[in-house]
């Protein structure tokens, strides 16, 4: 074993530990036992891993239970349940925030429909009204054209068939920049599976997309809070590395989402004449 | 630096299959309709100043079409991405026939700093060569 000399600081070679004398400056040391090596040194720190979420461990639990036991876990004792998030389970993560979201998305693009038939009439109503104005006729034939498509029976049924590709797409662009930011900012201590655990069950908020106009703004703020706690616990950062970690990121993501919002609020107020 | 490695992990053949469409929908979506016609930063409209996101969408639709001198115009740093993407869905191809190496990130704090440098040169570009 190699040993180093407090005194002189000189790297020496010695077949046994204790108490003994520096070949090279002759003053006396002692040599520290070796570690023992534990069976599952050398392989993989997974052998360490939590024995799982309750989805993760739907095998022995049953499809229903495990799906209502995480959504349980997820909403009212997030922190257990991403202590119990394994790392190497990354596709049953995957199926769990897919099937979660897109049924509920669904589900709600579905409920949408009859329940805000008279706002979106009022709405259509008030983009007619905008085309006499030249300014802004292009833009809202552009949008009247859209809303009147993806109103339309084939496209609603188009869209719930597509949410799952949607889901899968967001959901690991939301882990990729989450995971950017936190290995900028130097807390992503465990690697993107950590971080894939944490944005995959904070999507469990995502049954309120099901509940038609304030279920997704109530579940997105949600599903926020719980990336926040997620990453906090799967890379164990503190809670201030973690808030950053994820609040970073949603500021560009809010860009995005409300980018046609943005868009509408102009020509809203270049219709109604103001600058 | 390149590593030995198995076969891709399942985040690695998702990421590849997210960087396909994703690079395939900049290819097909046309920007002057809609959804992306519809698209405009609210920081931008709010400040007058672009945000570090701005011209992603652009330097992408153009990154794809080969245009990669519009693409830097329009963002430095999503042309990088889009290549990046492109790259990893080849590798990922790669070593699902059997290539035994794969990219290994370093996380270094030289690493971090120069991607913090990386968005920030990014944002000052895109603000002050006023293209997007």
């Amino acid at each position: 074993m190699l040993a180093r000399c407090p005194s002189c600081r000189n790297t020496f070679s010695t077949d046994r530990p204790g108490r003994q004398d520096c070949p090279v400056c002759g003053k006396p040391l002692v040599v520290p036992e070796p570690p023992v090596a534990s069976p599952a040194a050398g392989i993989d720190d997974l052998a360490l891993e939590p024995s799982g979420t309750p989805w993760e461990r739907r095998a022995e639990l049953g499809f229903f239970t495990a799906w209502m036991q995480t959504l349980q876990q997820a909403l009212l004792e997030p922190a257990k349940l991403f202590a119990s998030a394994r790392r190497d389970k990354g596709a049953a993560q995957l199926g769990f925030a897919v099937l979660n979201t897109s049924v509920f998305w669904a589900l709600g693009q579905i409920l949408e429909r009859p329940l805000l038939i008279g706002q979106r009439d009022q709405l259509r109503r008030v983009l007619e009204g905008m085309s006499g104005n030249p300014d802004v006729a292009p833009m809202v034939e552009r949008l009247l054209k859209a809303q009147l498509l993806a109103s339309s029976p084939s496209w609603v049924v188009a869209l719930a068939l597509l949410t799952p590709v949607f889901t899968f797409v967001l959901l690991y662009v939301n882990a990729a920049v989450t995971h950017g930011i936190a290995a900028i900012l130097g807390q992503a201590k465990r690697g993107f599976p950590a971080t894939f655990a944490a944005c995959a069950y904070a999507c469990a908020p995502l049954v309120l997309l099901a509940v038609p106009a304030c279920g997704s703004i109530v579940g997105l703020i949600w599903l926020v809070a719980l990336t926040g706690i997620g990453m906090k616990v799967t890379h164990r950062i503190s809670a201030a590395g973690a808030a950053a970690s994820v609040l970073a990121p949603y500021f560009v993501l809010c860009c995005l989402m409300f980018a046609a919002i943005g868009t509408l609020t102009l020509a809203l107020r270049r219709a109604v004449g103001q600058p | 630096m390149i590593v030995r490695a198995g076969r891709p992990s399942v985040h690695a053949l998702a990421l590849a299959g997210v960087a396909v469409l994703l690079l395939a929908a900049a290819a097909a979506l046309p920007l002057d309709i809609p959804p992306l016609a519809l698209l405009a930063c609210p920081f931008r409209a709010a400040t007058g100043l672009p945000c570090p996101g701005c011209g992603a969408t652009r330097a992408f639709h153009f990154a794809v079409r080969g245009r990669f001198g519009d693409a830097l115009a329009f963002s430095p740093l999503a042309t990088a991405i889009a290549a990046v993407l492109g790259l990893h869905a080849v590798w990922t191809a790669l070593r699902l026939a059997g290539l035994p190496f794969a990219p290994r990130l370093e996380d270094t704090p030289r690493a971090r700093w120069l991607a913090a440098i990386a968005i920030v040169a990014n944002w000052i570009f895109v603000s002050t060569q006023g293209r997007v």
